[in-house]
Parts: C-alpha cells; sequence; structure tokens
C-alpha cells in the first residue's frame, strides 16, 4: 500500500496552480540566466559572423547554470518542506492524523517523499535547459548525472532539515525562517570557521593547507560538494576556489584521495538526514510509550 | 470500555486535570459537561493519545493507552471540538484519505465510505470539495471520518458546537443511531439539556474536577431538596418577601416579572407550611407553584464560583 499522505500529497499538489507556476518560473529563471549569458558574452548573434563559437563559453554557461539551480533549490526546498508539519498544524489536521494508528515514522516519511518528488519535478524539467549547454559539449553526460544525484541527496538534507524544524515550530513562517537560517549557518560557518583558523592559527604555526585539513573544516557545507562539479577555469572568486578545492583533493596521497567533496558531503548530508529525520518522528509523537509496569 | 483513574495534567503550575476518576462501561453514552474551560477537551485528548498526562491511568478496554498507544487508537474514534478540513479534496476523497491512514485496504474503502457518508447524510455531497460544504456538513464529515475504522469508544468533543437548531437535531439523530450501532461514547458539551435525552450518563466537571457523576436520574435526585417556587402576589410583595426571608427554608429570592422567585430545600410539608403562613396573613397569593429545577440549573449550581457560563 502506498503511504497514504504521499498519495494525497501529490495528488492535491499536482491538481493546484501552485506546482505548474512554480515550475514555470523556474524554467524562466533558469532559462533567462543563460540566455543573459550567452548575451554577455556575444555568442547569440556571433553565428553568422566570421568568429567561432567558443566551447570555453558554453563550459562558463554550465558553471554559471549549474550554481543557480544549485542556490535556487536552496531556496526553495525550505519553502516547500518546512510547511509540512506545521501547516498541518495551523490547519488543526494535525491532530486527526495523531489520534489514527499511523506511525509518526510514515508521517515523516510521506512528507519527505512528496518534498523530494517535487523538487525532482524542477530537477528533471530543467534537463532541456542544461541540455542546451550540454549540446556545445565541453561537459559529459556522466557529469550531468552525477550531479544531479549530488543534488538531490542535497535536497533530501536541507528537506529533512525543513521538516525537523517544521516539527519544532508551530507556525509556517517561524518554521520556514528557522530553515534558511539554519541552512546559512551550515553552508557559511564552516567555511567562517575555516577562515578564522586559518587567519589565527595558520600564520603563526605555518600549517600547510592540505585536502584533508580542508575536508575537516568544510564536509558539512553544501558548496564544498559543489566544488566537484566545478568545471573549468579560474575566472573569478567562486572559480578560484572551486578550482583550488580541486587541486587539492588531486594532491592528497592518504586515502582521502578516493572521496571527491561530492562524496565525503553527500556522506554527511544522508547521515545528517537520516539523524533529522528520526528526531522528527521521535518529536512528533504526541505521547511518549511507557513501558508496562511488571 | 473506558476505565479513568486519578488523572492529573498540568501546565506549568495550572492544574487543568485534577485527579479525575471515571468510568464508562460498552454501550453506554457518557455525557460530559462543564463551563469553558473546566478541562473537558484537555481530558478527551488524554484518552485520544493526544497529550500526554501528568500522571494517572487510562484503561480503553483493559489497556493501557500508554503502554499500548497504537492497539488503543485503533479502537478510539476522535472528533475534535476545532478542525480543519484539506480545503482541497473531494469528500471521498477526504475519506479515502483517512481510511489510508488508518490502513484500510483499497478494496474495502469504496464500500465503507459509501456505508457512512449515507449514515451522516452526505452521499450526495461525494464529488464535491470540502471547501465547499457548509459548517454543519463539515462537522458531519468529521465524525464519518471518524468512524471510519469501525472504532468502538467514540470520543465526541462538542459535536453540536457552532450548529444552527436544525443541524443539532440532525447531529443528534446520527448519534442516536450511533447508539443503536451500540458504540460507546463519550460527547462533551457546555448545555446539559442537549445531553440528558440521549445519555445514559453524565458526570460534570469543574475546574478539572467531577462534582457529580451518574445517570441522569442519580444526578438530579442529588439535588432534589433544592428546587425553585414562583409565587405570584396581587399586592402587598414587600410583606410576602419579608415573611419569606423569614422561613429557614427559604434561600435566595430573586423578584421575575411580578413574581417572587425563590429556592427552596425541604419537602412538600414545608412547602404547605409556608403557603398556609401567607394566607393566614392576608397576603394575596395567586399562584404558588414550585417549578423544579431543570438540568441546567443543577448545572450552574454544581459550577458555581467558576468561569462564567456561556452558550
Ligand atoms: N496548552 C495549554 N497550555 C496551558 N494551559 C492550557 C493549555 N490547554 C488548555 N489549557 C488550560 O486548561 C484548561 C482546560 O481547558 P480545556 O480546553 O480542557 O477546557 P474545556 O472544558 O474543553 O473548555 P471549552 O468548553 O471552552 O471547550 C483551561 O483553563 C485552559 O486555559
Ligand atoms: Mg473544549
Amino acid at each position: 500500500m502506498i503511504n497514504p499522505i504521499l498519495e494525497k500529497d501529490l495528488k492535491t499538489k499536482m491538481r493546484g496552480w501552485r506546482t505548474p507556476v512554480l515550475l514555470s518560473i523556474y524554467l524562466l529563471f533558469l532559462g533567462g540566466v543563460l540566455f543573459l549569458f550567452f548575451l554577455a558574452n556575444n555568442q547569440i548573434f556571433v553565428y553568422y559572423t566570421d568568429t567561432a563559437f567558443n566551447p570555453r563559453v558554453a563550459v562558463s554557461a554550465y558553471n554559471v547554470i549549474a550554481m543557480f539551480q544549485f542556490v535556487l533549490l536552496m531556496l526553495i526546498v525550505p519553502a516547500i518542506t518546512a510547511t509540512a508539519i506545521s501547516g498541518e498544524r495551523e490547519r488543526q489536521t494535525l491532530d486527526l492524523m495523531l489520534c489514527s494508528d499511523i506511525s509518526t515514522w510514515s508521517i515523516i516519511i510521506g512528507k519527505l517523499i512528496v518534498s523530494i518528488a517535487h523538487i525532482m519535478l524542477l530537477v528533471v524539467a530543467s534537463l532541456p535547459v542544461m541540455g542546451t549547454v550540454f549540446l556545445f559539449g565541453g561537459i559529459t553526460f556522466g557529469e550531468i548525472i552525477l550531479m544531479f544525484l549530488f543534488y538531490v541527496i542535497t535536497a533530501l538534507m536541507v528537506a529533512s532539515l525543513g521538516i525537523f524544524l517544521s516539527t519544532l515550530f508551530r507556525k509556517n513562517v517561524t518554521a520556514i525562517i528557522a530553515t534558511y537560517i539554519c541552512l546559512g549557518i551550515l553552508a557559511l560557518g564552516p567555511v567562517i570557521a575555516f577562515f578564522i583558523w586559518g587567519v589565527f592559527f595558520q600564520r603563526s604555526y605555518n600549517v600547510e593547507i592540505t585536502y584533508s585539513l580542508l575536508t575537516a573544516f568544510l564536509f558539512p557545507s553544501p558548496g564544498y560538494g559543489f566544488a566537484s562539479f566545478f568545471a573549468g577555469t579560474q575566472s573569478n572568486l567562486f572559480g578560484t576556489i572551486f578550482n583550488e578545492i580541486q587541486h587539492l583533493a588531486e594532491k592528497e596521497t592518504n586515502f582521502l584521495r578516493y572521496l571527491k567533496p561530492w562524496m565525503i558531503n553527500g556522506l554527511f548530508n544522508i547521515i545528517f538526514s537520516g539523524i533529522l529525520i528520526s528526531l522528527s518522528a521521535w518529536k512528533l509523537q504526541p505521547v511518549k510509550k511507557r513501558k508496562r509496569k511488571a | 470500555m473506558l476505565k479513568i483513574t486519578n488523572l492529573v495534567k498540568r501546565y506549568g503550575k495550572f492544574t487543568a486535570v485534577d485527579n479525575l476518576c471515571m468510568e464508562i462501561d460498552e454501550g453506554h453514552i457518557f455525557g460530559f459537561v462543564g463551563a469553558n474551560g473546566a478541562g473537558k477537551t484537555t481530558t478527551m485528548k488524554i484518552v485520544a493519545g493526544l497529550l500526554q498526562p501528568t500522571s494517572g491511568e487510562v484503561l480503553v478496554g483493559g489497556i493501557d493507552i500508554l503502554s499500548e498507544p497504537r492497539t488503543v487508537k485503533r479502537k478510539i474514534g476522535y472528533m475534535p471540538d476545532f478542525f480543519g478540513v484539506y480545503d482541497d479534496l473531494k469528500v471521498d476523497e477526504y475519506m479515502d484519505f483517512y481510511a489510508g491512514i488508518y490502513g484500510i485496504p483499497y478494496r474495502e474503502r469504496r464500500a465503507i465510505t459509501d456505508q457512512l457518508l449515507e449514515l451522516v447524510d452526505l452521499s450526495h455531497k461525494r464529488d464535491f470539495y470540502v471547501d465547499s460544504l457548509s459548517r454543519g456538513m463539515k462537522q458531519r464529515l468529521c465524525l464519518a471520518r471518524s468512524l471510519i475504522h469501525n472504532p468502538s469508544l467514540l470520543i465526541l468533543d462538542e459535536p453540536a458546537s457552532g450548529l444552527d437548531p436544525r443541524a443539532r437535531v440532525e447531529m443528534k439523530c446520527i448519534l442516536k443511531e450511533l447508539r443503536n450501532m451500540k458504540k460507546t461514547i463519550l460527547i462533551s458539551s457546555h448545555i446539559l439539556s442537549e445531553l440528558s435525552e440521549m445519555c445514559t450518563s453524565i458526570g460534570i466537571i469543574s475546574q478539572g474536577k467531577m462534582v457529580a457523576c451518574g445517570t441522569v436520574d442519580e444526578i438530579m435526585d442529588k439535588l432534589s431538596h433544592s428546587s425553585r417556587i414562583k409565587i405570584k402576589v396581587r399586592d402587598r410583595m414587600e410583606d410576602a418577601i419579608r415573611l419569606l426571608q423569614e422561613q429557614p427554608s427559604i434561600g435566595k429570592i430573586d423578584i421575575a416579572d411580578s413574581a417572587i422567585e425563590a429556592s427552596f430545600k425541604g419537602d412538600d410539608q414545608v412547602l404547605a407550611e409556608i403557603l398556609k403562613r401567607l394566607v393566614t396573613q392576608g397576603i394575596p397569593v395567586v399562584s404558588f407553584t414550585e417549578t423544579g429545577e431543570s438540568l441546567e440549573s443543577v448545572f450552574m449550581h454544581l459550577t458555581e464560583g467558576s468561569e462564567e457560563y456561556d452558550d
């Protein structure tokens, strides 16, 4: 039997106007960014001139789109997941579910799969946009698939975080804001910690920055995992940082060299999601079970 | 069927339910009456497994709600006082969703939904969006939902609140049907008369304590020595009041539309004595009636000093 919450939420989400509108805006945005990028690089109206199409620009376009999509997902996922439980509470339908014999696990997992499915829809729908870049060459199909896998794992983590905070806070608004704040801390906190460490300790002891050192600091940050999928040149600040991470990863000598940033971050995301999901299911239980008296 | 012993629920220092005990036998309908904030909803939520009690024990069919919550929840149908509906679902989809929540197989759902919508008289609305139903219909739909897994104990928190008189009557008919189906029902209201017709027993709760509990007749008996008399005089009202005030059996005296109303404790002989006194003093008594006490006033009496009563 399909999880009833999954069944119902999929039905109503697809029925409403929200999903098509969200999807359209999302695609328009990605397409717009891509268009502007080519425009800025003089690649749209140059076909009939003698200048050949520059594949380097295609790779840069891929980078821009990949990053934009990643950031967009980070912004959208909290908004659609952090209302999962608090929304039911605000609508006064949560008690109707909790007074049944369904386990809180099923409720949480149902909500989680709905959110992931929703996000997958956005990601899959964006494939044609990514495909345009793919057509120009420079990026392999395998790389795109791996990147999507990473997107889904990251989305799982953000969705779990959203659902967890949604069981914690009673109001939708509070839960959404809390999710953004926690996500911000998770993404930027490690980087800030690393810089502070760099300023105070690295200078005085003159430690060499290695991949393992970097990983020890940055592994929770989604941005660190994303570094794996950055292709191309050190054209800007992000490029420099992402390239440096990849460069360090190649130089690594111990076992960590087999683990790319996205794998380490992905593994962390999966474990962290597991913890958050268990905590949510536990927190949602209205009464804590009592051991039977002897 | 349901046995509550020494149930206590505290919110910080505030005690919402205070050492409550009660027992409902199988097939009985228990009316739970109390003013606003008396602790009815709190008690019902604890029984439905939605609220952690501070202490005490709740047994449903002999099983402790805290040791086997999921087993117990299968036996309970709960209808909260305030509830929401998914406005983007149709009536039959709504029933289907809750059937799924209770793990009822797909092939059985249709028949159960049909039967329950028939019971609450909503069959003609099955393809309508839940949002488009009137309040009374939503309330009936919620009742049908609480019956979907064929529970033996029903907990209905003010199922008739906010309904117009006609919808109340309809709700009452449905409840009578449920009684015929041999369901055990715990129903709350702050209108006692509403319950008195259909309940087998009644418990009156005030400030978290059960102040009276028993069959409807027992509750009335408890206060039978106290009733009200209504005296109409043609003239000399002051004298009549003065005379009444001298009587030890007469309590508080009010004047309502040119008649004297007084609370009275005692039997018929004392009553006859009072009438004789009035007449021998030459007071022109037009009428002299014992009004008896309605359930409402028993309720008022028992919950005296608690929060304001309103409906
Ligand atoms: N979550 C809570 N935190 C603190 N106090 C609460 C909470 N829930 C209920 N109370 C208090 O417990 C008392 C009992 O409330 P309850 O809802 O059980 O009353 P009730 O008998 O159902 O009243 P009504 O007729 O208005 O529905 C009230 O005084 C209320 O203020
Ligand atoms: Mg209440």
